[in-house]
């Protein structure tokens, strides 16, 4: 469902992404880790459409439409759910609000009659238990004063709201404690199916506990070096990322 | 001066129970300076475009379309078409009491320029050239439930002038919405005066949504007496002319004066406001906040001067001003002014400029909200706090859709 080719991708004027491969098919969980800096946020942001994230070369397609000919909204109609590492605080705008113009939007996409606003609110709150978010913070500013993990839990509550084809986590498991971290983990396993994948984005192995990858990638310098399954990711946790840059001659060539 | 100012006061002042008032206003216009850029309170806001409208076009007629109720709200509707007031609907509370302008009324002659300053140059304007307006009196204790609505309607090509001259006795308590707007061709000076009675409590908004070509200069001055209270709430849209001056003068002790102000401009939209908060007394409260959002080439003004005097120790005031750019073209001139002459006081004042945030707008449209539904609700986000705390929510309720309209057209090109 996900196809990635070749993604070359800069930043201003640094290349970050050199050549990314990845294919994600309905059902499967990836899991990307790497050390800082080697251009696993830039993945989420360069697919997604951030602004000043260019792509200088490669292809990207989801379900065989390629994401870079779509504007960041059509790109979250057409299945593409990113869950971010820092979460924006939007004060003045209700988390409600939020939530139900986002769903409105993927729904009309997806040629789904509107819900009304009793229908969603009774929705919105059976998430919210789900999420461990009390009910009152869809009235408050979206993310605002929201402590790490409460922004994290309204990610996964859009996420489960919005039901997209591809998600991708960010370090969803940076900042949280172990208590936050299964809540996220139990949100994201509940919505693990047969026709959604998943690409997990994460430095530590931890996360990956919780959540089962079927394959794990190296990503190191804009590319991935190394692709596993599960196994891989426990010897990451015992040799941390140092052989990279120490044996550079292991890495396969792509 | 100015050919338009000549043409206005053709023929001027008013021989009525004001004429010496009257006279009085056209002495101090004759040899005030009219405004240009060289007049620091209209440094930003040039008033050529008053000499561009021919007048003589003018349809009389006060025939015009009737008002647009507001739902849920009711209101004593309380018209004036080009000045003109028009018959009042429905039997008034007791203890309230309003009459035309013209009526000549002895509480007219007292409260006529008793509040408004006479520094402000379409004040004076308006004492020589509006002929009618409202004077509205309500008796000691009485507490009016129903708001009055004052609806200014101008017609295309109109000049228009009227003033409201407002009297709550002690411990009386009203609301009272005055409301402009239209998009035709047309210049307009409303203003009202307020004189609030010792633990009186005014509600109060002023709604300038002339768009356009629809002129405007107005003001709404209010007198606080010890203990009174007054909670205002200002709305401007911008046009080729749209100004508004208010004042809040703690005249007694103890007297509490919160303001919100909202302002939102497109196209080459200018708006002006320029408030004054005098503490003249001791333990006073000032709350002011003011946001505003500008889109398109347009040009917002803010001037809000705090003025405490020697003797009003410890007044509490805070005035806080923040701005929405939402295009390179447009502008906003700001300028918070505190002159504080007493020694125990808490004041605090801000103002700031700021650009659409970029990481929202990209977090809102990763959710699959448009760019533009994404701008309208940041937007909206940015006042929202402002609409919420109006308290009439009916009022309210009927912002908004017009505020989110207003947003759609805005776009963020």
């Amino acid at each position: 469902m996900l196809s990635i080719k070749n993604l070359h991708a800069r930043v201003e004027d640094k290349t970050i992404l050199k050549g990314l491969n990845l294919d994600v098919k309905p059902g499967e969980v990836h899991a990307i880790m790497g050390p800082n800096g080697a251009g696993k946020s830039t993945l989420g942001y360069v697919l997604s459409g951030r602004d000043g994230y260019e792509v200088e070369q490669g292809s990207a397609e989801l379900d065989g439409h390629s994401l870079f000919d779509m504007e960041t909204e059509e790109r979250a109609r057409a299945g593409l759910f990113l869950a971010f590492q820092y979460p924006v605080e939007i004060p003045g705008v209700s988390n409600m609000e939020f939530l139900k113009a986002s769903v409105d939007a993927v729904r009309e996409a997806r040629g789904d009659s509107a819900l009304s606003s009793a229908e969603f609110l009774k929705l919105a709150r059976v998430v919210c238990k789900q999420v461990n978010l009390p009910v009152e913070f869809l009235k408050r500013g979206v993310n605002e004063g929201f402590s790490g993990g409460e922004k994290k839990r309204n990610e996964i509550m859009q996420m489960i709201l919005l039901a997209p084809r591809l998600c991708i986590l960010d370090e969803t498991d940076s900042g949280l404690d172990i208590d936050a971290l299964k809540v996220v983990a139990d949100g994201v396993n509940s919505q693990r199916s047969s026709d959604r994948g998943f690409v997990v984005v994460t430095h530590y192995q931890r996360l990956l506990d919780y959540i089962k990858p079927d394959f794990v990638h190296v990503l190191s310098d804009g590319k991935i070096v190394k692709s596993g399954g599960p196994e891989l990711a426990k010897e990451l946790e015992a040799q941390g990322y140092s052989w990279l840059a120490d044996h550079p001659d292991e890495v396969p060539a792509e | 001066m100015s050919a338009w100012l000549d043409m206005a006061l053709n023929g001027a002042p008013i021989n009525d129970s004001l004429v010496s008032q009257r006279q009085q206003s056209l002495a101090l216009l004759r040899a005030a300076r009219w405004p240009n850029r060289k007049v620091e309170a209209w440094k930003y806001t040039p008033v050529r475009a008053l000499e561009q409208i021919d007048y003589s076009a003018a349809n009389q007629s006060t025939a015009a379309r009737g008002v647009d109720a507001v739902e849920g709200l009711s209101a004593i509707e309380l018209v004036l078409i080009n000045g003109v007031p028009q018959a009042i609907a429905g039997e008034l509370p007791a203890g309230l009491q309003v009459r035309a302008l013209s009526e000549g009324e002895a509480i007219a002659g007292e409260l006529f320029g008793s509040v408004k300053p006479s520094r402000h140059i379409f004040g004076l304007v308006n004492d020589v050239l509006a002929a009618d307006g409202w004077v509205i009196d309500v008796a000691p204790g009485v507490q009016i439930e129903t708001p009055l609505r004052i609806v200014y309607r101008t017609t295309e090509a109109a000049q228009a002038h009227g003033r409201v001259l407002v009297r709550l006795g002690d411990k009386s308590r009203l609301t009272v919405i005055e409301q402009a707007e239209g998009t035709e061709p047309s210049m307009s000076t409303y203003f009202s005066e307020f004189s609030v009675g010792v633990g009186a409590h005014l509600e109060h908004y002023r709604f300038a949504l002339q768009t356009g070509a629809a002129m405007s200069v107005g003001g709404c001055h209010v007198l606080l007496a010890e203990r009174s209270e007054l909670h205002s709430t200002l709305v401007g849209f911008g046009s080729d002319l749209s100004r508004l001056d208010v004042d809040v003068i703690h005249g007694g002790e103890f007297a509490s004066a919160k303001v919100n102000a909202i302002y939102l401009l497109d196209g080459r939209e200018l708006f002006d406001l320029h408030s004054t908060i005098e503490h003249a007394c001791a333990n006073g409260t000032t709350e002011e906040n003011v946001r505003g959002i500008a889109g398109g080439q347009s040009k917002a003004v803010f001037n809000g001067r705090i003025h405490i005097h020697r003797h009003a120790q410890k007044t509490l005031a805070e005035l806080n001003n923040r701005n929405l750019l939402l295009t390179s073209g447009a502008e906003i001139n700001t300028k918070p002014e505190l002159e504080i002459y007493a020694d125990d006081v808490r004041c605090a004042h801000g103002a700031t400029v700021a650009e659409t945030d970029k990481g929202a707008l990209y977090y809102l449209q990763s959710r699959g909200i448009s760019r533009s539904q994404a701008q309208i609700m940041l937007n909206f986000g940015f006042i929202n706090e402002l609409v919420d705390a109006m308290p009439n929510a009916a009022l309210a309720q009927w912002l908004r859709p017009q505020l989110r309209a207003r947003f759609a057209q805005m776009g963020d090109a």
